[in-house]
């Protein structure tokens, strides 16, 4: 695989061709329409970004030239230079040279700029009323013109998705096929199936690098977000990127996007302090904002650090009780990263007063549902007078999950691995009946435990989740699930493997119903519910 | 999309062939009889099948496929006549009851069936598919739209169920109840399963 920067370079040459073959285009439409003002801000503008693009990867020729052709179509915009067949040979000849620079970025003798043509643009732009001194004959590039097409394609984002749904389905047949092969025991279908099975790998692979775009690309817009948030609340406010190489689906970064935005904009208006307000307290006057990024495994992991107030729990325990979430004894006694959950419950606010940037009326809760409609995770941890912290752990791509598969009442099921914590097995003694609930010690914590046959299967009258009567056998597997900083023992009647899954989205009319991410097809033909841990949570709390 | 059609009605024909020959020929003589008398007139093709005692019908262009029922994965927390997801060829479709949907009472069971099978009517839907669970192998049936009453008087005595009955044909002694497949999951019934 190529690395990063020689990926940047290819896009670079490509989009920089691609200018300038519009430049030669606008130019020649300029040359027979002069008073054309939009085709001169057309050729301004694209000269102004192939300016900053080449500045930005470090090609100062290309730079250099652009900012001279620049400055003298600013002229001719500004009827401080005419159009003149002079000045039109220039400046063809200076986008010629462009195009000469840009071809031969990757060419084995580089190109040095002709510094006759270089002098004859810095005349045309200097000497403006003057334009008695002689412009030196310059060497044509153009003899040497050759036609190229660009190496670059661009394509619409829902063609990979159509092709990643394509691929996969393919792997669900593979599954099968490679099941099957095994069943059967034939020796060449077995070679086929498992060459097939490499194959498909690799196009799995390959269609999700090429849905892959670097975090950068949503990252490098924050530095100005903050400028405006920070300029319009009067606050002072330091952005510190890292990790914009990170990779991640385009996707999964388009539905992060207003999350992102809405979190950075909550860490500046109730986070970070007026400059004074920080002074008193003791910190340096200027806030901090760190948003990064970093790869685990097989998710990316965001996280929004602020050195603001914090958040205050109190507050967010009387806010709990005035909005009747939870009763006042019982908001007391929660442990400090259940209260912090509620900030993530619909209609849960905090704040005080609208400003134009936060506070009207979308919360939290907004950005937790598009985080579990991509299937990840979101923490928050907060020192009063410290700081928050936000952190979202997001799958790279949304088709292949890791899940563990298990079956309940004889019906498979698998839950995504980005929502498991780990996987016990507990004596029955083990587990305790606590008012309505079981609760089992799993690592020195008391874990609230569901037996997920009767979760799902006793009718709604005859539930009884905290009798252990209902349980079968003596040892009980659990998996434990984690959601909005709760932790949750799923009982399941048998455990299988961990494997890779396509989660295929439930067809209507069944799309509406939340206790199921999807339905995955095992190598056996057979159907696996995938269930969705947020949805499972919350039924299991409203039936608690 | 004009081939696949046609090659379904061929299968849906020969599966009436096999099972049930003496209606099929009842039933051609009887398209063909409608066809001699007013060839201009228009017919529609019906898959017949039956739920509880009575015979209900939906237009060919809404029926994708009839197919043995596969086995089908129940889905804990949808109501009872949402039967489950089957695989059906790679495609997993929710799988409905309409006995149990209209509160049909079923039929007791004929000595020569077969408990353990059924159909499933895969269903087009404007934006999906479904299935639906038949007891008997359904049936293909053409007849002259003028056999179908669209508005029976007794529509407006039931309420509810009147949605989906686009009308009543009469053949023969036979009363057919013809249903719109597309407004048999309404919106707000989609919105009844979220729960």
């Amino acid at each position: 695989m190529k690395s990063r920067e020689q990926e940047y370079k290819e896009i670079f040459i490509a989009e920089a061709l691609e200018y300038f073959d519009a430049l030669n285009r606008l130019i020649s439409e300029l040359e027979k329409r002069p008073q054309d003002d939009q085709v001169l801000a057309e050729i301004f503008r694209m000269l102004h970004n192939l300016k900053a693009n080449a500045k930005a990867i470090g090609y100062l020729q290309i730079s250099d030239l652009s900012h001279k052709l620049e400055t003298a179509f600013g002229l001719i915009r500004n009827k401080e230079l005419s159009f003149s067949d002079e000045v039109v040979g220039v400046l063809f000849d200076g986008i010629d040279m462009l195009g000469e620079l840009i071809g031969n970025i990757d060419g084995e003798f580089p190109v040095e700029p002709d510094q006759v043509l270089l002098r004859n643009l810095d005349i045309i732009v200097d000497s403006l009323s003057d334009s008695t001194i002689e412009l030196a004959k310059v060497q044509k590039f153009s003899t040497s013109r050759n036609l190229t097409l660009s190496d670059l394609i661009y394509i619409q984002i829902r063609k990979l998705d159509h092709l990643m749904n394509l691929v996969g389905e393919l792997i669900i047949d593979r599954d099968r096929i490679l099941s099957l092969s095994r069943e059967l025991d034939h020796d060449e279908l077995k070679q086929v199936s498992s060459h097939l099975y490499r194959i498909t790998e690799e196009l799995q692979y390959s269609v999700m690098d090429a849905r892959l775009v670097s975090i950068g690309t949503l990252f490098n817009k924050f530095p100005r977000v903050v400028r405006d948030i920070a300029n319009a609340e009067k606050k002072e406010v330091d952005l510190e990127l890292s990790g914009q190489d990170i990779q991640i689906d385009r996707n999964i970064l388009q539905i992060m996007t207003d999350s992102l935005l809405h979190l950075v904009r909550n860490a500046i208006t109730h986070g970070i302090e007026k400059p004074a307000e920080r002074e008193k307290s003791g910190k340096p006057k200027t806030g901090n904002l760190e948003l990064s990024a970093r790869s685990d495994r097989e998710s990316v992991v965001i996280t929004l650090a602020d050195d603001g107030k914090g958040i205050d729990l109190k507050k967010v325990r009387s806010a709990a009780v005035q909005q009747r979430m939870v009763s006042a004894d019982v908001a007391e006694d929660l442990p400090d990263s259940e209260v912090f959950s509620f900030l993530f419950e619909p209609g849960f606010s905090m704040a005080k007063e609208v400003t134009e940037f936060s506070g009207r009326g979308v919360g939290l809760d907004v950005v937790k549902n598009a985080i579990d409609s991509i299937g990840g995770r979101i923490r928050v941890e907060s020192e009063k007078g410290k700081g928050t912290t936000f952190t979202l752990q997001l799958p790279t791509s949304i088709a292949v999950k890791g899940a563990l598969l298990f079956e309940v009442d004889s019906i498979f099921y698998a839950i995504p691995l980005i929502h498991t914590d780990s996987v016990v097995a507990l004596d029955k003694d083990e587990l305790h009946e606590v008012s309505d609930v079981l609760v089992a010690d799993i690592k020195g914590e008391t874990v609230t435990v569901v037996y997920l046959h009767e979760l799902l299967n006793t009718g709604e009258p005859n539930m009884r989740l905290g009798d252990k009567t209902r349980l079968q056998g003596q040892v009980q597997n659990i998996i434990i699930v984690s959601y909005n900083n709760r932790k949750l023992g799923l009982i399941v009647d048998k455990l299988y493997r961990q494997q890779d899954i396509v989660v295929k989205p439930l067809s209507k009319p069944l799309d509406s119903i939340d206790l199921y991410g999807g339905v995955t097809l095992l190598g056996t033909g057979k159907v696996c519910l995938v269930l969705d841990v947020p949805a499972i949570t919350k039924y299991f709390i409203s039936k608690r | 999309m004009k081939d696949k059609s046609k090659k379904k009605e061929e299968q849906l024909a020969a599966d009436a062939v096999t099972t049930s020959a003496t209606d099929v020929q009842e039933i051609s003589s009887l398209a063909e009889a409608t066809k001699s008398t007013a060839a201009a007139e228009e017919t529609i093709h019906l898959i017949v099948f039956k739920l509880g005692a009575e015979e209900y019908g939906i237009k060919i262009e809404q029926v994708k496929e009839v197919t043995v029922t596969p086995s089908v994965t129940r889905m804990p927390r949808t109501p009872d006549f949402i039967k489950g997801v089957a695989n059906i060829r790679g495609d997993i479709i929710a799988i409905m009851d309409l006995e149990e949907r209209f509160g049909i009472r079923p039929a007791p069971l004929t000595s020569d069936q077969n408990p353990n099978i059924t159909y499933t009517l895969v269903i087009e839907a404007r934006d999906y598919s479904i299935g639906v669970i038949v007891r008997e192998v359904p049936q293909s049936l053409n007849l002259s739209m003028a056999k179908i009453d669209k508005a029976p008087s007794f529509l407006q005595d039931i309420n509810i169920h009147a949605n989906y009955i686009e009308g009543i044909a009469k053949v023969n002694e036979r009363l057919i109840i013809v249903l719109d497949m597309y407004k048999i999951l309404t919106q707000d019934e989609i919105q009844e399963l979220k729960s």
